[in-house]
């Protein structure tokens, strides 16, 4: 195993990026911080800045205006870094998949590693998406 | 001031420019106006009356567009909707901007969703569309067309 992914199993860092989610989504993944779900188990601490994280974690239906924003972001991330879409919103836009401004679904324009589906997803559903991403970072 | 005082002097100053007053509830009233006369009434219930100028808003109606203007008299506790409608080929209404700035950015927005000309705005400029969205396309219209090639609108299931 690459030593840079060993490291990074205990100490994921997640930047949380809303590309104009309804805020639920949001909460949710604030509810997993904490100490009732207590993500910090896993590692898991919320990054200040883009710049200090492994993990990319995406709600909301990608708007136009926010798709520039989230583009220029992914190009920030310490390499090797990991996108994971939260909400039917970043899986494939939900109820405004025919808006006139939601063009395209976040894995058409950045490679996403994880989906967790729901609308919102309970904190137990990330949990279980981000322990299979660490499974997933073990078998790399 | 009470309810009925207020409505009957909005009435005896503006009979001839109001074309419905539809009393809803003793908390609503929508009042259909011509459009040329906005900046009078409107500047009278913002300044003489002292109600707070909530928002604007814009729909297309197929028929006309039409725009509510919505003013809180807080302290009676009513809402006054001045309702106008605009022509559907060439929508164009003098701006409240001037005489009220908190009408500057919904009018921008309006302009930009709805494709309606607010004369005499300072600065209408696009608001909250994307640069690359072409001009003349109104995403709030009926009548909006798919423009975007690139758009996938299935779920590729």
């Amino acid at each position: 195993m690459d030593i840079r992914l060993k490291a990074l199993l205990k100490s994921l860092w997640v930047y949380h990026l809303s590309t104009g989610s309804c805020n639920n989504c949001d909460i949710e993944v604030l509810d997993c911080l904490t100490p009732r779900y207590d993500i910090e188990r896993f590692g898991m601490l919320p990054a200040g800045s883009i710049k200090h994280a492994d993990l990319l974690l995406i709600t909301g239906s990608c708007n136009r205006q926010s798709v520039a924003r989230m583009k220029r972001l992914y190009e920030q991330v310490p390499r090797p870094c990991f996108v994971v879409a939260i909400g039917e919103c970043a899986l494939s836009r939900g109820m405004f998949i025919h808006s006139y401004n939601c063009p395209q679904p976040l894995d058409r324009i950045i490679p996403v590693d994880v989906y967790i589906p729901g609308c919102p997803p309970k904190p137990e559903a990330i949990i279980a998406g981000m322990v299979k991403l660490l499974e997933k970072v073990k078998k790399k | 001031m009470t309810r009925e005082e207020i409505l009957a002097g909005i009435r005896t100053r503006f009979g001839e420019d109001i074309i419905d007053f539809f009393d809803k509830s003793p908390k609503r009233v929508y009042i259909e106006i011509r459009p040329e006369a906005i900046v009078r009434v409107g500047t009278y219930i913002f300044s003489d009356l002292g109600a707070r100028f909530n928002t604007a808003s814009g729909v297309d109606s197929r028929t006309t567009i039409e725009i509510l203007y919505h003013f809180t008299l807080e302290d009676i506790n009513l809402l006054i909707s001045i309702r106008v409608k605009l022509d559907r080929s060439q929508p164009e209404i003098d701006s409240l901007t001037p005489c009220l700035e908190a009408a500057n950015w919904v009018e921008r927005e309006m302009h930009e969703l709805l494709g309606i000309d607010f004369r005499g705005h300072p600065d209408l400029r696009r608001l909250l569309l994307p640069d690359q969205w072409p001009e003349g396309v109104y995403p709030l219209r009926q009548d909006y067309q798919e423009w975007d090639e690139e758009a996938v609108r299935d779920r590729g299931v």
